[in-house]
């Protein structure tokens, strides 16, 4: 299983990379959105599958990212590239003041308070807060996306970027895992009292991984308003932080997982879209049963990722 | 720079109109085996969660090397130098026993937030130094070839010896035992006091809950006996045996072993 | 002084239909822990079961006889519902992770939602007049006949439920399960039976919610339940989840919150602050205004 791991993720990075030639406009659009949403849910994965806090407001740091570049962009003039490091910055930045006075709320309360955030959010943007925010329908005609020199003009292009995107999110994930940080929201996922009596500030990782989930989803929506060209409220409303919610939990706390969750919440409804009636109707059924037979997530974490030289004897890990 | 002493001083937790811990004084000194007996529900795990941080006595004084921790998180306690184990085992039960002992080295790790986003050879290298201190626990326990097992599926007595092992990455100067030997059979509570005697020659102090006599006999150096929250004696295992007050209390509960 | 009084009344109102909604949510979240996210769906459904019996069985009569036994056959389709969901979608899942059952609630939300746009078309359908338009102006503040049926309505079963589950030998079951599910069982409560009770009565509470809106808004639509049910449970997390007593007031504040922003503020800003509302009353009281009373595993 491991050796098939090891040749799975290059050849489906692989198939990733190569395969926006073999659609046509339409599914490109579909693939851009996926690879975007995919960034989302691996943010989001940090916030709710790593560290356990039920986050249903993760479309709130999306919708930051996408709307400081959006605004930035079309209000100010600045050009899209230089929107980015604010457009991860500033939804950091409101992650991690906004979960200082919730992280320490019980799953449920804290369920409500990030989808009142969400909610919040969309409707300050819908009334045009601050006059920059365009009302409900939001900021459009963007400039197209620049990256030293080459315009990204065409959707093959807006691709390409967002896969970029992609692939660094996963370096991070990757990062995250093998580290200090990463080790220690799985601890405060499975016990926190004991965490905390190990040495583990859990209130500082808590918050930690809020505001790292939140910049990464905030650079996210950046790739949106390039996809697009705009922004508008309804994209990031509290039901898309339903959909980054259900994708984790009904994907798995994994890489795998994640993707699979993507698919199956977002590529399939869209397979489907002639049955335009019956399709969300039969996807309720398949998420209850989704649930009931994979109550873990489809692929859920896994543990045991220790150094080689850790491992002896016939234990080959979990 | 102060001595590596404990020192309780009227320690009083209530719950609601229950007095868990009654005016509560003692003394543990460096390098002590000290003991805490005391018949079922005495206080004793509440006399250890107020040391440790879990909760916060309504009044007294616990100080460790001369500085006031009473009212300090659990993480800040362990920041100097204390760390426990639980009654019931609290391991992280779907990781592995590496990354279980991992966790006691959070706090001696130099990384910092930003290494979980980019790592750098500083944090490279301060991975591989506590992965090599995990593997020193893995030896010091013979746990080694358990390493990538998850825990949860351990017989009880191992998982005793990772909470331990965890314990002890932390490099702690006061090791707290809430009821090591809760559970294990005979040849694993001899193997225990001989771990526990090695810890101690580590120059690590041991503070143990016990309701092995036999151990408790053996083992400590020291022992305060408490009884509904309150001091009934201290002293020599010796002079406890003797002490009337300390058999009235067991008087019908001979305490050989539960669970 | 006029908007003060017309938004207190317009308050209660709402307020009356969030408690009745709010009780569902506040019953299957303290036996169970579970935020039955389908709740609000459930809502919107009795609406448009209200609806089809009124015009397929009652001939669309709206004699006074014929306007009970429409809230009473909604009610009981209602409940029937809800013990399917149970068992269909919650059941199974009772020793899974919890948001396990999140997530299948969420499916079955879809589910509902979509079975009453494929039933019932995706399109505004009216609600009947079941209740004559009758008004009374008090000097510039308008008070309807459908209002005071409303308030008064919610009001007796608010007070039904509360002395059943606090004087009944039922009441004391559920009250049981809520505090500790185990510990319930081995004294020889049949739990299941108490789940089942619970959804069949907050099933049924919603649904009589459900035909007020649609004799409040007359105007209803399949995706209504959402919005609803999201309100419904913030209220019932504000007065102290698993709370009975809770969610009846903490449907009340906030429909009373939500009136008079709409009347002093604006209403394009009124989710805005009845969230905020919510999150400082979380970040002072983190289990709600009366507390909550939900089983605690320590």
């Amino acid at each position: 299983m491991k050796k098939l791991q090891r040749f799975a993720y290059p050849a489906f990075l692989l198939v990733m990379a190569i395969l926006p030639n073999l659609l046509d406009s339409r599914w490109q659009a579909v693939a851009i959105t996926f690879l975007i949403f995919s960034v989302v849910a691996l943010s989001q994965d940090i916030i709710l599958g790593k560290s356990g806090m039920f986050n249903m407001g993760q479309a709130l740091f999306f919708g930051l990212g996408a709307y400081t570049t959006a605004i930035l962009n079309a209000k100010f003039g600045w050009p899209m590239l230089a929107t980015v490091p604010l457009a991860i910055l500033i939804p950091a930045l409101f992650g991690i003041l906004l979960a200082g006075p919730i992280v320490h709320l019980r799953g449920d309360y804290l369920l409500v308070t990030t989808i009142g955030f969400n909610i919040v959010f969309v409707q300050a943007v819908q009334n045009d807060l601050g006059g920059v925010t365009g009302g409900p329908n939001g900021i459009f005609g963007l400039d197209p996306m620049n990256i030293f020199g080459i315009q990204l003009a065409n959707q093959l292009a807006v691709y390409y970027f967002a896969f970029a995107v992609l692939l660094a999110t996963l370096w991070i994930m990757r990062n995250l895992e093998k580290s200090k940080a990463g080790r220690a929201l799985h601890y405060l996922r499975l016990d926190q009292l004991a965490a905390e009596s190990i040495g583990i500030n859990t209130r500082v990782f808590k918050i930690f991984a809020f505001g790292l989930g939140a910049g990464i989803a905030g650079l996210a929506g950046t790739v949106y308003a390039t996809q697009y060209a705009a922004v508008s409220p309804e994209a990031f409303d509290f039901i898309q932080s339903v959909l980054f919610f259900s994708i984790v939990i009904v994907g798995g706390s994994s890489i795998p997982g994640v993707f699979l969750g993507v698919f199956i919440m977002f590529v399939l409804p869209e397979i489907f879209r002639e049955f335009a009636t019956w399709r969300f109707f039969i996807f309720g059924f398949a998420m209850i049963a989704a649930m009931i037979l994979r109550p873990r997530g489809i692929w859920p974490a896994t543990f045991g990722k220790i150094p080689k030289f850790l491992i002896k004897e016939s234990n080959h890990g979990a | 720079m102060a001595p590596n002493q404990l020192i309780l001083t009227d320690v009083t937790k209530r719950f609601g109109g229950l007095t868990a811990v009654d005016d509560l004084s003692f003394k543990v000194e460096d390098g002590q085996i000290y003991g805490i007996i005391g018949p079922n529900g005495a206080g004793k795990t509440t006399v250890f969660n107020c040391i440790t941080g879990i909760y916060k006595s309504e009044e007294g004084s616990v100080k460790w090397r001369g500085e006031e921790i009473r009212g300090m998180t659990p993480y800040q306690i362990v920041d100097r130098g204390i760390v426990r184990t639980f009654q019931t085992i609290r391991l992280f039960s779907q990781m592995s026993v590496a990354e279980n002992i991992m966790s006691g080295r959070h706090i001696k790790s130099k990384q910092g937030w930003w290494h979980g986003i980019v790592h750098t050879p500083a944090s490279r290298r301060d991975e591989l130094a506590n992965w090599q201190k995990v593997e020193e626990q893995l030896d010091f326990f013979n746990l080694a070839q358990f390493a990538a097992t998850p825990t949860g599926s351990l017989p009880y007595g191992i998982q005793r010896r990772v909470e331990m092992a965890r314990a002890m990455a932390v490099e702690p100067t006061l090791l707290i035992l809430d009821e090591p030997a809760a559970g294990l059979n005979d040849k694993e509570t001899m193997e225990l006091l001989q771990t526990i005697f090695k810890i101690r020659d580590k120059g690590v102090t041991v503070l143990l809950i016990e309701h092995d006599m036999d151990m408790v006999m053996e083992v400590t150096d020291y022992l305060t006996v408490i009884n509904f929250g309150k001091k009934i004696a201290d002293g020599t295992p010796e002079e406890i045996q003797k002490n009337p007050a300390v058999i009235e209390a067991y008087l019908g509960s001979e305490d050989d072993d539960d669970e | 002084m006029d908007i003060f009084l017309q938004q207190l009344a317009n308050g209660l109102t709402i307020g009356s239909m969030f408690a009745l909604v709010a009780l569902g949510y506040t019953m299957v979240y303290g036996v169970m822990r579970l935020i039955n996210f389908a709740h609000g769906d459930m809502v919107a459904a009795s609406a448009f079961v209200g609806l089809t019996i009124y015009t397929q069985v009652m001939g669309q009569a709206t004699s006074l006889v014929a306007v009970i036994a429409i809230f009473l056959l909604s009610a009981v389709a209602m409940a029937i519902v809800g013990v399917i969901l149970e068992r269909v979608a919650y059941r199974p899942l009772r020793e899974a992770p919890r948001l396990s059952a999140v997530v299948s609630a969420l499916g079955a939300s879809l589910v509902i939602q979509n079975g009453i746009m494929l039933i019932w078309g995706p399109r505004m359908r009216i609600f009947p007049e079941l209740v004559p338009q009758v008004y009374w102006d008090f000097g510039g503040v308008v008070i309807s006949l459908i209002q005071l049926i409303i308030l008064g309505l919610s009001l007796i079963l608010m007070v039904a439920l509360y002395l059943f589950v606090e004087k009944t030998r039922m009441g004391a079951a559920i009250r049981a399960s809520s505090i500790d599910q185990d510990a319930a069982r081995l004294m020889g409560i049949n739990v299941d039976s108490v789940i089942a009770l619970i959804f069949i009565i907050g099933s049924s509470l919603g649904a009589v919610g459900g035909l007020f809106i649609g004799l409040y808004y007359r105007g209803i639509t399949f995706n209504m339940g959402w919005q609803y049910g999201l309100y419904a449970f913030v209220a019932a997390i504000m007065g102290g989840i698993g709370n009975i007593p809770g969610a009846m007031l903490g449907g009340m504040l906030l429909g009373l919150f939500n009136a008079f922003i709409a009347g002093y503020v604006s209403s394009t800003w009124a989710d805005a602050f009845t969230f905020i509302l919510l999150i400082v009353i979380l970040i002072v009281r983190p289990t709600g205004i009366l507390g909550e009373r939900v089983a605690e595993k320590v």
